[in-house]
């Protein structure tokens, strides 16, 4: 067993179960020395890695789907029926890419839901002016 | 600047009565390990995307099977199919992962998969 | 309702769709105006999703119970042996090519006196959809896949799932294309049952591996439900 690896990952783990979104609480800017490489390692980790972070029980539940949630699957499945992304680059997009705030913080459909509107824009299928003017036309339905 | 154009097919042409994984079937070559072979886990930069969790880095365990052949995941998350590698399903002690796992239960185990890369022999 | 209403101004209907039900609607619109996939496609995705459940694994398990022939194959190839109850990984799909997100490679990990699997997706919440319908909600919390793997039998026992000491707890995570189901042991007390009636016992959280089957027990472990604003109608 590499024991300086084991060690190092131990670390690692204990370090990344102290990361929590930061959406209150700015921090400021650090001078490059401040990130050694136990931080470098923490700040750089892929965010949907959580197996062993600690974590206490809480009551586990069972959920209604909403209407919009069935729909968003729907979509990014035909999104990769038709090829505009495969599901590893999905799941990138949308438990990596997404970020720690957003990857603890959003539903996780909402997750979903962001990842195939960006998809469409990064790929330029839409720009993002149609996007917002779609989104914007969608909202005024309703008023 | 013009659009990219992407080939929105090439999966689709590829896995179309087949499926995924079978589609990668025969592109790795041959297979660097055999079931029962003693493997540890690389703990090689994980900038960006993988799916070689954390927990199992610098690991050593047992392979139990060959279970397909297909792009790494970090290469597929970006649509990159153009290389596959063999997947290796590999059990490990959970008293190897975890220091503190209860004394008491001593043949606890912990299965899960990687692509070639992230192997090596013991 | 009640009789004061008519004192204050309706809310404005906006207030009542949320910005996920107005995304939604956006994005799957402009899919479909851009030619990325038709109208057709997103409700005949839908309707499959419809098709899904946890029957056609409960009888795959059923029916190894009682053929050991075929729990041979079920653990050989799971593909293979999902056919024997409707479920064709590669051509039910609507796609011809199997799910994107579930691939084609199940494997049915099959407990024995000394052996019990539960099954984590420590990444994401990979789950086998075409044979098990959509993953429980707990299934897909960080909390569930953060501990599962460190401290397997607590969580199972918050599942009111005991293992024995003697028993290995062999936790499977789901981390690339392989999807597992558990195939637990066949409980006392169902001699001479009929693959009806063992099915009925093998429910979904069984073939997750945080319950066992028991004689009498046909529904999961009870949960509170989270409800929906807008559910999706059954």
């Amino acid at each position: 067993m590499s024991s300086s690896t084991r060690e190092e990952i131990l670390r690692h783990l204990d370090a990344v179960g102290q990361l929590q979104p930061a959406l209150h609480k700015p921090t400021q800017a650090p001078a490059p020395t401040e990130i050694d490489h136990t931080l470098y390692r923490a700040y750089t980790r892929s965010a949907h890695d959580v197996g062993g972070e600690y974590d206490v029980p809480i009551e586990y539940h069972e959920k209604e789907e909403e209407i919009w949630e069935l729909n968003t699957f729907a979509t990014c499945e035909c999104l990769a029926w038709r090829g505009v992304w495969s599901a590893e680059e999905r799941r990138r997009r949308q438990n990596v890419d997404v970020g720690q705030t957003q990857y603890l913080g959003l539903p996780y459909y909402g997750r979903w839901l962001m990842t195939a509107a960006l998809i469409m824009v990064d790929k330029q299928y839409v720009t993002l002016s149609e996007l917002s003017d779609k989104i914007e036309e969608v909202k005024n339905r309703h008023v | 600047m013009s659009k990219p154009v992407y080939d929105r097919t090439h999966h689709a042409k590829m896995a179309t009565g087949v499926g995924d994984p079978q589609c990668f079937s025969g592109k790795a070559g041959d297979a660097k390990f055999k079931v029962g072979d003693r493997v540890r886990v690389r703990d090689l930069p994980d900038i960006f995307y993988t799916r070689t969790m954390t927990y199992a880095r610098g690991l050593e365990g047992t392979v139990v099977e060959l279970v397909y052949e297909s792009p790494p995941a970090e290469n597929e998350a970006w649509d990159n199919t153009e290389v596959s590698e063999w997947f290796y399903s590999v059990v490990f002690s959970q008293h190897d992962i975890w220091p503190a796992y209860s004394v008491g239960y001593p043949n606890d185990t912990l299965e899960t998969e990687f692509s070639e890369r992230w192997l090596e022999a013991v | 309702m009640s009789d004061h209403d008519h004192d204050h101004k309706p809310a404005p209907v906006v207030d009542e769709v949320s910005d996920f039900e107005i995304l939604e609607v956006a994005v799957r619109e402009l899919a479909i105006e851009k030619g990325l996939f038709t109208m057709d496609d997103h409700r005949t995705w839908t309707e499959y999703i419809h098709t899904l459940g946890p029957t056609p694994a409960a009888r795959l398990v059923a029916k190894a119970w009682l053929d050991p022939e075929y729990k041979k194959l079920c653990i050989e190839d799971g593909v293979t042996a999902s056919r024997e109850v409707d479920i064709d990984w590669v051509t039910s799909p609507p796609t011809q090519f199997g799910t994107p997100s579930d691939y084609c490679n199940l494997r049915v990990l099959a407990d024995t006196p000394t052996l019990k699997h539960v099954v984590v997706c420590t990444l994401c919440s990979c789950y086998p959809r075409p044979i098990l319908g959509q993953s429980p909600e707990w299934y897909r919390t960080p909390n569930y896949r953060r501990r599962l793997v460190r401290w397997p039998r607590q969580v199972l026992s918050e599942f009111g799932l005991q293992v024995p000491e003697d028993v290995e707890v062999r936790v499977a995570d789901s981390n690339q294309k392989t999807r597992y189901i558990v195939m637990p042991n066949r409980p006392e007390g169902t001699d001479g049952w009929t693959e009806d009636q063992l099915t009925e016992i093998v429910t979904r959280d069984c073939l997750i591996g945080v319950a066992v089957p028991k004689p009498g027990v046909t529904s999961n472990v009870k949960l509170p439900v989270m409800k929906a604003a807008n559910p999706v109608p059954h």
